[in-house]
């Protein structure tokens, strides 16, 4: 999808998401779910993806970034009274001005150092949720958290509301990735990806590359947090762990297959599902997702979205035969 | 007037001297070679005039303006090179190596031309990976050329190529070179560096032994004594 022209992949994608909006109206409350909770996790995926898959920057401070933008919905909606949609954008805002805070301090390292800090950045956001009880109701959680307002015209249950909501926010977010990859600063973000040295001989400006990366990344993370704590209405400092969102994140772009944007959605699809699919126990979907990284890992490294690209290419290849 | 002026350039590692007060005068419009034994200075010069790493001591003039700048500003002052290894974005398609080189170009049209001129129309969508090491060298320098440079620093870029890649690789120079493009050519290859600069630089253990044009420097006794007699003693070896 990266490599199509933007027109055909937002043609496509408009067709998708249609698809998926008319098919969560069919489905009953439980599903519809499991189908927002998917969104939300695509959208911080793809988003994700950007910087890991198309820039090569593995970030663990993602599942905090996630979690401030969560925590500032709370506040913006339930201490101060913003309707959502004027959250939601704000939200967007901060974790971007936070995303390019921590990338001007992570991007003064490289490859493993960079990862590492950036977990530390992933761990003391986790904890500032813990310690700071006045602001995100500490161990607790934050309670109460008003949910986005829906329009009197439209006669649909809540549930499918936030569901039509998350896929909205998700479509964008793909949109919004398609046109960055696609960019100027997209094509440095590769170069940079590729060979350090390379781009900066050819003149890539790459640390506004990689802060441009990273603020995308981190303004998208953060209005995904939003919307989760929008329309859970509680959220507590256990959702944006490092070991929690921050793993789960690398699973599903991994899974999915990085640096395509569709494949990270794949991959949300499938260890969303497949987790409330096996009914196992919370603490089991992260056994899950270990495994199921291994197995990508070792037998398809590239993920969902290259099985089905080398299988759709097969398929085309035995069809032009004689 | 000299685009590039080289004026006492030291490179110090530790205690190692790579370069020790070299000045060099580089003409515009010139395909001037640089020749030199193992450990001569030659990359480290390139190195400096790329500003890939900051001189010990000494500077350049390049246009008239004075330098060295760091890598990203010495390509947009027009100063671009290959390397010697050859670099490309091994990961990504030719078509998009050249997508990324023409970012920054004054003349993103010019891709359509070097593609034709480096032979890579019918590879644009491998994988460079997969490209055969002189399509892989061809792809290297069109990265450069796609950022239209005033001064083009190739590194060895005839390392590894057959006689026949050599001459196409010649003939491809010195088409860029009429286009205005002054070129600074590293080469082992004596022959082929002999064939294609106008001028040639020879130097050893860090400094400059002789300038001049290549049939001076092939006559030239000093020349001869530390690096020509030498090639030539191992060639018949």
């Amino acid at each position: 999808m990266a490599s199509m022209p933007l027109s055909r992949s937002a043609f496509i994608a408009i067709f998708v998401f249609a698809l998926a909006g008319g098919l969560t109206l069919t489905l009953n409350d439980y599903f519809v779910y499991v189908v927002t909770i998917g969104a939300i996790f695509a959208t911080l995926a793809v988003a994700f993806d950007v910087l890991l898959g198309f820039t090569g920057y593995l970030s663990l401070a993602h599942g905090a970034l996630y979690g401030l933008g969560a925590y500032a919905c709370a506040l913006l909606t339930a201490r101060y009274g913003l309707s959502f949609w004027a959250a939601l954008p704000l939200c967007g805002a901060l974790t971007g001005a936070a995303g390019a805070l921590i990338a001007l301090l992570a991007f003064r390292t490289r490859g493993l150092y960079f990862a590492v800090l950036t977990l530390g950045i992933g761990l003391i956001g986790h904890q500032l949720f813990l310690v700071l009880p006045g602001l995100t109701g500490g161990v607790g959680g934050y309670v109460g958290i008003p949910g986005p307002e829906q329009p009197a015209w439209l006669p649909l249950r809540s549930t499918t509301y936030y569901a039509l909501l998350a896929l909205g926010l998700l479509f964008i977010t793909l949109m919004a990735a398609l046109v960055f990859v696609r960019s100027r600063l997209g094509a440095e973000c590769l170069a940079v990806r590729e060979d350090l040295t390379l781009a900066q001989a050819l003149g890539i400006r790459v640390a506004s590359a990689r802060l441009a990366a990273f603020t995308f990344s981190a303004v998208f993370a953060g209005m995904a947090g939003a919307l989760f704590a929008a329309i859970s209405s509680f959220i507590a400092p256990e959702s944006f762990t490092v070991l929690g969102t921050g793993f789960q994140l690398v699973a599903l772009v991994v899974v999915g297959g990085m640096g395509t944007l569709w494949g990270p959605i794949l991959g949300a699809a499938l260890l969303t599902a497949l987790p409330e699919g096996l009914r196992v126990a919370a603490t089991l979907s992260l056994l899950a997702y270990g495994v199921l990284l291994l197995v990508f890992i070792i037998f398809a490294p590239q993920g969902i979205a290259s099985l089905i690209s080398r299988a759709a290419r097969r398929l085309g290849g035995r069809e032009r035969a004689p | 007037m000299s685009l590039l002026q080289i004026r006492d350039i030291e490179a110090r590692f530790g205690g190692v001297v790579a370069l020790a007060g070299v000045s060099l005068d580089v003409p515009e419009g010139m395909i001037f070679g640089l020749i030199g034994p193992n450990g001569a200075g030659k990359t480290t010069l390139i190195n400096m005039v790329s500003g890939l790493i900051a001189p010990s001591a000494g500077h350049i003039v390049f246009n008239g303006a004075k330098g060295p700048w760091p890598i990203a500003k010495t390509v947009r002052r027009g100063i671009v090179r290959t390397f010697q290894q050859t670099r490309a974005f091994l990961g990504l398609t030719v078509r998009e190596n050249l997508r990324i080189a023409s970012v920054h170009s004054p003349d993103p049209a010019c891709v359509e031309e070097l593609i034709d001129a480096c032979n890579l129309g019918d590879v644009l969508d491998r994988t460079a990976r997969d490209l055969p090491y002189a399509t892989l060298r061809h792809l290297g320098i069109a990265l450069a050329l796609a950022l239209r440079p005033r001064l083009l620093l190739l590194d060895e870029p005839a390392v590894g190529l057959t006689t026949a890649e050599v001459e196409r690789l010649g003939a491809l120079v010195r088409r860029w070179n009429a286009t205005g493009i002054t070129v600074l050519l590293v080469e082992h290859n004596v022959r082929f560096l002999m064939e294609v600069s106008q001028r040639v630089a020879v130097l050893d253990r860090g400094r400059l032994l002789f300038e001049g044009t290549p049939e001076e420097c092939q006559a030239e006794q000093k020349v001869i004594d530390v690096y020509l007699g030498r090639r030539a003693a191992d060639a018949e070896d």
